[in-house]
């Protein structure tokens, strides 16, 4: 296998309604964000991977060969990728997989989503239209007409965990969403940039048992792109390449009935594992500097903290009690604001979440910039209770 | 637009989509008076629909027997003894058939969240129980959710009993769930 780094990188704002651009104009704008930061033209991408992933979202199937029109990669091949929340991440791996096999030098990897285009007639709101799309992805004969939603089933998860261990408790997760919306104030393509305290979140209306509002991310729109590139030409065209040193994915069983329990997102501590092992990372929270974990839910950050072997599994909640993960503690997470606070424009989020590593590896994250970093962890979760998830470790030139 | 041309145009999409004309004036009202500038972003009413005549395949029998019988058929695998409910005719992990055996209908709840927020299409009946059932004999988790009067009585560990819908379609809410006192 090939060394593979980012050598280029761009991102839309994040917002709730992009609504003077289509998904593949917004596409476009990350495109051309990413080609310009690597200093390279379309004609020298090789291939290209879209993060793309709910065709209602964006009311058009196979929406991917409309954004490789649109972007002007005609005759180059494309593959797009799906998988729930951790699409972007998804998309972030396969792309690594056509450099590191020799296939091709040069891939484009971009997420996009819009999803406000969704609308309740009756209720006159957006949110409600968009939570059925997504129950669409439920098992349509015996999970969608129990009128779940997504954060159901990630409720179910932390409850029994909360059973389990006693925590997170809802003081926990309240924190982590008052670090999380402060963190985004320092990040100019974040959504929800705002100053809360506990108290605002616990008094905030209830959402499902026991996520109230500002437990949870919100719908967003946008893009985000990285090119990825092989060692030969990464040195060619940067001095400041991020290598993807490395790489773990895992699929879960889909029917929470066909795992062991509920209580832990095994699929998280598998993809964990393998690209810990992959970079040669023991101990990650001495070794690791900053970390982009899937907050799509306060509780769920809390339970990433254990299943990426940050602490040992129930302890958890002793990390933002203690501000391990607050910005100016040992390993801050989220510092782009996460999910909750840049926000969750799903296809894109796992890139978006890659872009802020990098962007710090760089040097270049400006009032947020965490000093000295050298290696950070992105966590791309996503599908009925943590089904898929895919974890890359980056890494700086010189460490 | 003229006058005219604006009710057709409320005539056209509430014929089409079936939209309320009072929602589509409350949304297009400003649009359709003209006032927005010729390059602003431009909203339009769409919808996307399939109609299906969906074959249930090797879980057909599981459905005629709620919709006729009233009965709930879980699937045992013939080597290693699990039974699925939601039922499967191939058990994933010994790649051998299942059988189908009579279940009593009645279970536990393992895990149970309250849903405040939900979907378009079950936003009216909130707050409900949203949760995972054991039915008896059975060694999977099915979906379910509870309309109760008090969604604080119902916790996990309690005990649940199926209840069929005097009118049945031959589908998954055919049945539904109820706390046993």
């Amino acid at each position: 296998m090939r060394k593979v780094a980012i050598v280029g990188m761009g991102t839309t704002k994040f917002k709730a309604r992009w609504i003077d651009k289509t998904y593949y104009e917004l596409a476009y704008d990350a495109a051309k964000m990413a080609m310009e930061d690597a200093g390279i033209g379309r004609e020298e991408i090789g291939c290209a991977v879209y993060g793309i992933y709910n065709d209602f979202f964006q009311r058009q199937y196979q929406p991917d060969a409309f954004v490789h029109d649109y972007i002007g990669l005609g005759l180059k091949p494309m593959v797009r990728v799906n998988s729930g929340g951790a699409t972007g991440g998804a998309a972030l791996r396969i792309g690594y997989s056509e450099v590191a096999s020799g296939l091709y030098d040069i891939c484009l990897v971009l997420g996009v989503e819009k999803c406000n285009d969704c609308y309740n007639y009756e209720m006159g709101i957006t949110t409600p239209e968009v939570l059925r799309a997504i129950l669409y992805t439920a098992d349509m004969t015996y999970d969608n007409p129990a009128g779940r939603t997504a954060a159901s089933g990630f409720a179910l998860a932390v409850i029994a965990h909360m059973e389990k261990y006693g925590n997170p408790t809802e003081e926990q997760m309240a924190k982590v969403s008052v670090k999380n919306h402060f963190n985004a104030t320092k990040n100019p393509v974040a959504q929800s940039p705002q100053i809360i305290t506990v108290e605002d979140v616990l008094k905030s209306r209830k959402i499902v048992e026991p996520f109230k509002f500002y437990d949870n991310c919100l719908y967003t729109e946008g893009s985000s792109a990285v090119i990825l590139a092989s060692e030969r030409v990464a040195r060619q065209i940067t001095d400041k390449p991020v290598w993807i040193s490395g790489l773990g994915a895992s699929v879960d069983y889909v029917i929470p009935g066909n795992r062991p329990n509920i209580y832990t997102f095994e699929s998280s501590r598998v993809a964990a594992k393998k690209a810990y092992d992959m970079a040669g990372i023991k101990d990650p929270i001495e070794e690791l500097d900053l970390a982009e974990l899937h907050d799509a839910f306060t509780g769920t950050e809390i339970m990433a903290y254990e299943d990426c072997f940050f602490c040992e599994e129930g302890d958890g909640g002793r990390l933002i009690d203690e501000g391990t993960v607050m910005p100016e503690g040992q390993l801050p997470v989220n510092l782009s604001g996460g999910l909750i606070g840049c926000g969750h424009a799903v296809g894109a989020t796992g890139i978006m979440q890659t872009y802020e590593i990098a962007l710090h590896l760089r040097g270049e994250a400006g009032e947020r910039q965490q000093k000295n970093a050298r290696r950070g962890l992105v966590q791309s979760i996503g599908g009925t209770l943590c089904t898929w998830t895919v974890c890359l470790v980056l890494e700086r030139e010189d460490r | 637009m003229k006058d005219h041309e604006i009710e057709q145009w409320y005539s056209y999409y509430h014929e089409k989509f079936k939209i309320p004309k009072e929602y589509l004036r409350r949304d297009y009202e400003a649009e359709l008076s003209g006032k927005n500038p010729m390059e602003a972003p431009l909203e339009i009413p769409d919808k996307m629909e399939i109609f299906f005549k969906y074959s249930l395949g090797q879980q057909s029998r599981f459905f005629r027997e709620l919709r006729e019988n009233k009965k709930i058929f879980g699937a045992k695998c013939i080597k290693c003894g699990k039974v699925y409910c939601p039922p499967r005719a191939n058990c994933h992990l010994c790649y051998r058939q299942t059988e189908w055996v009579p279940l009593e209908g009645n279970g536990v709840i393992k895990a149970c969240t309250v849903q405040y927020y939900t979907t378009s299409a079950f936003i009216k009946k909130v707050p409900f129980i949203c949760a995972y059932v054991q039915l008896d004999g059975t060694d999977s988790l099915m979906m379910t959710n509870m309309e109760v009067e008090d969604v604080s009585r119902v916790k996990v560990g309690t005990r649940v009993k199926a209840v069929f819908r005097e009118e049945r379609t031959g589908s998954i809410t055919d049945f539904y769930f109820r706390p046993v006192e």
